[in-house]
């Protein structure tokens, strides 16, 4: 009987946790955003439907960059119908399906999916509905026709950040967090990496990813990326760059509180953080999913609509690092706009893998 | 009438002085084994006091969950919706400091959520017999969606919001006593042979430590107290081991159910104010990320024992802290450690006159120290898991008695004794 309670509680705990997962059902989430009052002057009702990866609004990162890139469609472009969609923790891929689908079905004729989470439920949903524009940030979808894939070189961007991170440590010790080690984030890494060693070939570099997939939740867990960050400043680094998503949040307090630096990503995280923080963003890499998501619904409204892989990097724009803290920027810009132009005319070659 | 329970109560047990002499030596080798093993490995961060303070912010929710749960299942009622009513936590506190910037207001309505979810459990499972698991789980998938659904309405268009997170919340204040830092910093440094890991030990429990954490740590002596030695905690867990013969005697065994429920929520609550509001500054969705359920693991590890699930949520916290901060190279030198200790179980086995399962820990031990002499460091996939793998082996290792309350899961009627 002893026996039987235990195996039994050990077993609804396990039954418990997987039923916690699976029926985190997508509860009709997101809701209209904040309309914008103006009227729609152009003819064509343009319906703009955003849907996000783990994180979500809030992230100050990834996801708000697009929802910057949303809100310049609805003031620019004059688009009122436009909604963005967050997921649930854990959910699978059908509930991503059932998203797109529902916006598709809602009337909405551009449908972004935030993230390469949503490459596979957009193959699947797109040749459904001919009719509507599909975009995807992150993922490279070729074959389709109603699909554009928005990529970025992140790795230029980071090599970039890597540099100024080894500028600017005393120790020659710096740090990477990188949220889940996924092949994107590992670019981040690798770009990095190849950064810092270009400044300093001997340099120490801490890397930890928070979790491991298919476990998103490294993306949204500042708890774990703070922890994680104490750990490697402790350690000696003085510098760390994250591609944590919403961790890096934590990942900035634990700067502030160790009076260390910090590089933000994708947003420049010197311009949302707090005016106390501040001081401790050295920069960020900047990753323009805003711009990429407003010149995709330009094109649309525009009638003639991107499609194939538009990639992004930094002889393009799109991705780039931000100068906003002058205090601590300004007396290595020089030396990365360097590497940036070296980046641009093919001198340096920036490597995808670490 | 209350000597008449205590015969009730316990079964055999070893005398509880040698016991608790014999758990405490325990403890002490293992120390001096870990404070060896960083000697051996040069990995300072196995006894630093970072470590000691990460371990401890990852050991508090779940050890607030596992005491939640002894509190529940003391009672006689198995509380899988700990997960739930954590959540029900994170997001009431949040709210509440979020409103009023004031984080106690947030400590006390998450308590009074995670209460409230308790309240649905009790009214369910004590009141109307419903299952105790089925009630449980519909607790934990109830508590995402209509979290979410408040988000949605309370938190996305608040600047810095979202549909699944808060604004930055306020913090709480810190505390710790003057000097120790300065005094121990030097020694701590040192990396002399135990010296240095007792001072990192002190450090780490000494200084700069949240408020709530005092709190958490403080409940559970306080509930150790409160379930053995007073009449209101041995009438509580006679109602966990035989509902029929307490009522017998006048116990009212629905009312005391209820008050364990209520307050096994408020535990579960205050854990999650502590992760929304100590371990981060934001509410988060899927920030409790299973520690309910992990909390009910470190119960069962502890055999139902407060002191038992704090060395549980401890292990646990204490195997987190190591991967988070040192990564691969401290969780490697942590097979040095688990070698000696099954080392240590051959050579008991071997005396006990049970060979082959010597032989066996012996070629274990064998294989992990060949696996750390071989290799620089873990894979990061397997580093990640090592909390859990950890737990696994010391459960297995364990070679305890586990006793759960004789009548915890069962649904109970008044009068159904006669």
């Amino acid at each position: 009987m002893k026996r039987n309670m235990i195996a039994r509680t050990a077993a609804a705990a396990a039954a418990g946790a997987l039923c916690l997962a699976m029926t985190a059902c997508d509860s009709s989430a997101g809701g209209q955003a904040e309309g914008g009052g103006e009227e729609n002057q152009s003819g064509e009702a343009l319906k703009v439907g955003l849907a996000y990866d783990v994180g979500g609004r809030g992230d100050k990162s990834f996801n708000d960059s697009a929802y910057r890139g949303l809100q310049q469609v609805q003031e620019e472009l004059d688009v009122t119908e436009v909604r963005d969609l967050e997921p649930t923790e854990g959910e699978a891929d059908t509930d991503k399906e059932e998203r797109l689908k529902l916006m598709a079905e809602e009337g909405y004729n551009v449908v972004i999916g935030v993230g390469f989470a949503y490459a596979e439920p957009m193959k699947k949903v797109a040749p459904e509905y001919p009719d509507v524009h599909f975009a995807i940030v992150d993922s490279e979808i070729e074959g389709i026709d109603n699909i554009t894939s928005l990529v970025f070189a992140e790795e230029e961007a980071s090599f970039l950040a890597g540099a100024a991170a080894a500028l600017k440590s005393e120790a020659d010790h710096i740090g990477f967090i990188g949220g889940v080690e996924t092949p994107l984030i590992r670019k981040f890494e690798a770009g990095f990496v190849a950064g810092a060693q270009e400044i300093t070939p001997d340099i120490e570099i801490e890397r930890a990813y928070l979790t491991q997939p298919p476990d998103m939740n490294g993306f949204q867990d500042p708890a774990r990326g703070e922890s994680t960050a104490d750990g490697q400043y402790d350690a000696g680094a003085d510098v760390i760059y994250h591609a944590a998503g919403a961790s890096g949040n934590g990942v900035l307090n634990s700067a502030v509180a160790n009076d260390k630096l910090f590089i933000g990503v994708d947003s420049d995280q010197y311009q949302n953080a707090a005016d106390d923080q501040k001081p401790h963003v050295l920069t960020s890499a900047l990753k323009d999913v805003d711009v990429a998501v407003f010149e995709f619904v330009k094109s649309v409204a525009e009638g003639n609509a991107q499609s194939g892989i538009q990639r992004f990097d930094l002889a393009g724009g799109g991705v780039d690092y931000s100068t906003s803290n002058e205090e601590e920027i300004a007396d290595i810009q020089e030396q990365l706009d360097e590497l940036k132009q070296q980046i641009i005319d093919g001198e340096i070659e920036v490597p995808t893998e670490p | 009438m209350s000597q008449t329970l205590e015969v009730a109560t316990p079964q055999v047990a070893p005398p509880r002085a040698r016991n608790r002499w014999r758990i405490l030596s325990i403890v002490f080798a293992a120390f001096v084994a870990l404070s060896a093993v960083r000697m051996f490995t040069g990995q300072p961060v196995l006894t630093g006091s970072g470590t000691i303070q990460a371990t401890l912010a990852f050991a508090v929710p779940i050890g607030l969950a596992g005491l939640g749960g002894l509190w529940a299942e003391r009672a006689g009622v198995v509380n899988i919706g700990l997960e739930g009513m954590m959540v029900f936590g994170t997001w009431f506190g949040a709210f509440a400091a979020y409103t009023t910037g004031n984080p106690w207001a947030g400590l006390v309505a998450g308590v009074l959520g995670g209460v409230f979810g308790g309240l649905i459990h009790a009214v369910a499972t004590v009141t109307f017999g419903v299952d105790h698991i089925v009630s449980g789980v519909a607790i934990n998938i109830l508590a995402v969606g209509a979290m979410r659904y408040l988000s949605i309405l309370y938190f996305q268009d608040a600047p810095g919001g979202g549909a699944s997170q808060s604004p930055p919340l306020p913090g709480f204040p810190r505390v710790g006593l003057p000097f120790v830092d300065s005094l121990l910093g030097p020694v701590e440094e040192r990396q002399w042979f135990l010296v240095s890991d007792l001072a990192g030990l002190v450090i780490g429990l000494t200084t700069d430590m949240s408020v709530v954490t005092l709190l958490a740590i403080l409940l559970v002596p306080a509930s150790y107290w409160l379930l053995w030695r007073t009449p209101f905690g041995l009438r509580l867990r006679s109602c966990g081991e035989n509902p029929d013969a307490a009522e017998s005697l006048g116990v009212r065994v629905n009312g005391y159910k209820y008050v364990a429920v209520l307050v096994s929520g408020g535990l579960a609550g205050l854990g999650g104010v502590f992760l929304a509001m100590v371990a981060s500054s934001i509410y988060q969705e899927g920030q409790t990320g299973g520690r309910g359920y992990i909390g009910l693991a470190a119960m069962i590890f502890g055999n139902w024992r407060p002191g038992g699930l704090a060395m549980g949520a401890g292990l646990f916290g204490y195997t987190d802290a190591l991967q988070v901060r040192g990564s691969g190279g401290a969780v490697h030198a942590l097979l040095v450690l688990i070698a000696l200790a099954l080392v240590a179980v051959a050579v008991w086995q071997w005396l006990r006159g049970r060979r082959i399962v010597a032989g066996v820990s012996l070629g274990f031990a064998v294989v992990l120290g060949a696996w750390y002499l071989l290799t620089d460091t873990l894979p990061r996939e397997l580093v990640t898991y090592s909390p859990h793998i950890a737990t696994l082996l010391v459960m297995a290792l364990a070679t305890q008695r586990l006793r759960p309350p004789a009548a915890a899961g069962r649904p109970w009627r008044r009068g159904g004794g006669s």
